[in-house]
């Protein structure tokens, strides 16, 4: 079939069909990326916390906008190679154009995995503190580590040998109650392996007899002191849950029978005939026949409503002391209900340390809670082992969010910065802290001279090269034998804290942890508000980031493959119809230009404001 | 109409002047929000550095429209619809506005209001 218009324009509209289509699709691009952004503006405005202004590193962005800058002219320039009939050209432009794509995918990538690589928390008093948190580590007895060994001792593997991650619960375990109808069988699993690795043994805490009366099917019996198992525990909730339906069947017989008895007597006595309703109602036999009728019916059905509601397993038990026996499988039950808890408790004979992803325990965190109780059903008591938020580099601490909300509560930010936990219970945080103080004090005097003052982010947030340089002077004055602390001396044309200079694989990877020296920080869970990556959970900064740069990504990618497509498969097209790839090239060419586009704005909104 | 090969071949040039126009903006953002002396309005990031920044961005949007999408020539057909896009498109950002007045209140999320001790990935 011969598609029309693929070269020549339409008369009416004088453009050829795919370019109407791809102005069509843009204009719903634009009204798609202009919520976005606008949804940016409406989280902006809205924001409870300090919005983080300028917090991305600024050399990668920039290079990517040079890339994709660079990409809009090589894509301008592949189309008019087609245009010129000049295909040796259009590959070269071509090429470069997906190259590009490529490159700035692989920045995008590295700038992601930083962030995802890049822990941070928010403290009970709004402190918030960044850094690199890695894992847990304990000193090779397997004591908990305590500041002083810090460093010391092998990290703490979990059973698979990985390195335990931090955002866990760290419980020890003493017994534990599982829910028979909705355990989650891998946490079993895991509690019986950790078991295992701590020589522990979890045992029946009470005897398990889900024998109906007068039956005795040992394989129904579980006795105190079995030892939990998979198995096991499969078994007592199969017997359970066997149970459950046999009661059910037995409650809907015993229903039936209690319902047949009181039927008797309703038959019996004529409970419902029309004499009867004449004693009920008088006045209903004033009424014509019909309406009599329908009066009776009436109140038939609402005395067999009301006599339903009457019947209950109770009755038949209590009932004219009449005995009702119910057969259920060959079985004869005579009792109403068969034992069924619907839990199992078991004990273990010494603590097992267990941990979990706060996401798995729907019970707050507080560290004195004897049991904490877990998303499916399970309820474990034991005791909280301390499991800080170890930060073994510190490399941002931000008062900024401390600060507003002290100023909210009409209070002296700096005096609520002083009276921080961070502050206050970390001796090194305090002596960053004065030093800080003392650069932003002259930075107040050397701004001043031209009318202008430090920015909130100036005052109240020490990021990484701060914190490395106010640790270096630290040092350094130490080294020279000095007591105290430093003097720090800002130049006279100062415009900020005072930094450390960020090499060049600094400004895409983050401080370089080895050459430089952080803080180290370990935050009691007690301490802690929410705990994040920089994801989209950290606030809604980054969710907006990462929505609007990430559909951006999705929008180079597939830009890449179309473009690609013409680059690699578009030579036979070119020999039989080069108008029409070139066409093809220029629709590409505008959705390029587009993300082009989208960039160009998304670049100064999320790095430089 | 920079349609025909002759033609194409003299707006090279324009593309790569616009190209360089773009770097330059680039640049010039860049610069505005990281050099002291550059930093309009009072120190620091404010309104002012957001206009610049904003004007700038959209300088070069439109050099990218005008020229690299060849909207400076175009059919009255590509000018209502992406025209329209660009009317929908500011309306739900100036939408905002009148929320201007009504700050999103936000207290927890499904806790009951309560914000939990520790809310973990």
């Amino acid at each position: 079939m011969e598609i029309p218009y693929v070269v020549n324009p339409r008369k009416d509209t004088g453009l050829f069909n795919s370019k109407i289509a791809i102005w069509l699709f843009l204009a719903s691009e634009v009204m798609l990326f202009g919520g976005l952004f606008s949804g940016y503006v409406f989280l902006r405005i809205g924001a409870d916390y300090p919005w983080p202004e300028r917090t991305l590193p600024v050399l990668p962005g920039l290079i990517n906008t040079f890339i994709l800058i660079a990409s809009s002219v090589t894509v301008v320039f592949a189309w008019a190679s087609l245009k010129m009939r000049n295909w040796r050209n259009f590959q070269i432009f071509m090429g470069a154009t997906v190259l590009c794509a490529l490159v700035f995918m692989g920045f995008k990538a590295v700038e992601y995995g930083v962030k995802f690589k890049h822990q941070a928390v928010r403290m009970v008093d709004f402190t918030m503190v960044e850094g690199h948190a890695s894992y847990l580590k304990e000193k090779k007895d397997g004591t908990d580590h305590g500041d002083a060994d810090h460093g010391e001792g092998d990290y703490v593997l979990d059973l698979d040998g990985d390195k335990i991650a931090i955002n866990q619960h760290v419980f020890a375990v003493e017994s534990a109650s599982f829910n028979l109808n909705r355990y989650y069988k891998p946490w079993l699993e895991e509690l019986l392996a950790h078991a295992e690795h701590d020589g522990a043994t979890i045992t029946l805490a009470e005897k398990m007899d889900f024998n109906a009366p007068g039956e005795e099917k040992p394989e129904l019996v579980f006795a105190k002191g079995e030892v939990l198992s998979l198995d096991l525990l499969e078994a007592i909730a199969d017997a359970y849950k066997d149970n459950a339906v046999r009661n059910a069947t037995a409650r809907k017989k015993y229903l039936r029978a209690a319902w047949e008895i009181k039927w008797a007597d309703v038959e019996e006595n004529d409970l419902l005939g029309e004499a009867a309703f004449a004693a009920a109602y008088p006045k209903g036999f004033e009424l014509e026949a019909d309406e009599r009728k329908l009066a009776y019916t009436r109140w038939k059905a609402g005395m067999r409503a009301k006599m339903a509601q009457d019947v209950s397993i109770d009755s038949v038990k209590l009932g004219n002391g009449d005995s009702v026996e119910v057969l259920i499988d060959g079985v004869t039950y005579a009792s109403r209900e068969l034992p069924a808890p619907n839990s199992a408790s078991f004990q273990s004979d010494k603590p097992i340390v267990v941990r979990h992803k706060g996401r798995n325990v729907i019970t707050d965190y507080k560290p004195d809670n004897t049991s904490i109780a877990l998303r499916d059903g399970t309820a474990l008591t034991g005791t909280y082992k301390p499991s800080p938020v170890d930060f073994h580099e510190v490399d941002g601490i931000d008062f900024q969010h401390l600060a507003m909300d002290a100023e909210k509560k009409n209070l002296d930010p700096e005096i609520a910065i002083e009276n921080s936990w961070l502050v206050k219970e970390n001796p090194v945080v305090a002596d960053l802290w004065t030093l800080h103080r003392q650069a932003v004090g002259q930075l107040e005097e050397i701004l001043a001279k031209k009318n202008r003052v430090p920015t909130e982010k100036d005052r109240y947030r020490m990021g990484w090269q701060e914190i490395a340089y106010y640790m270096d002077a630290i040092e350094a004055h130490r080294e020279q034998g000095g007591e105290g602390l430093p003097t720090i001396e800002l130049a006279d044309n100062a415009n900020a804290p005072p930094k450390v200079k960020m090499g060049l694989k600094e400004h895409f990877m983050g401080p370089n942890y080895e050459a430089r020296s952080f803080p180290h920080i370990a935050i009691p869970r007690a301490e802690i508000l929410l705990e994040s990556k920089f994801t989209p959970k950290w606030n809604s900064y980054y969710a907006i980031y990462f929505t609007i740069t990430g559909l951006h990504g999705l929008h180079v990618v597939g830009g890449a493959i179309v473009l690609g497509y013409y680059l690699f498969f578009g030579r036979r097209m070119y020999l039989t119809n080069p108008e029409w790839l070139a066409n093809r090239v220029e629709v590409g060419g505008l959705f390029w230009h587009f993300v082009d586009l989208v960039w160009i704005f998304a670049f100064p909104i999320f790095y430089l404001m | 109409m920079a349609d025909s090969p002759e033609e194409i071949k003299k707006s090279i040039r324009l593309y790569l002047i616009i190209g360089g126009a773009l770097f330059v903006g680039t640049v010039l953002t860049v610069m505005v929000a990281t050099i002291p002396w550059m930093d309009i309005g009072g120190h620091g990031f404010d309104v002012w550095d957001m206009i610049l920044g904003l004007l700038i961005a959209t300088t070069k949007a439109t050099l990218v429209a005008l020229i690299f999408m060849h909207l400076n020539h175009e059919k009255v057909w590509v000018y209502w619809l992406f025209g329209m896009g660009l009317f929908f498109g500011a309306a739900m950002v100036a939408l905002i506005f009148l929320a201007k007045g009504d700050p999103i209140h936000y207290d927890g999320f499904s806790t009951g209001g309560q914000p939990s001790a520790v809310i973990s990935e």
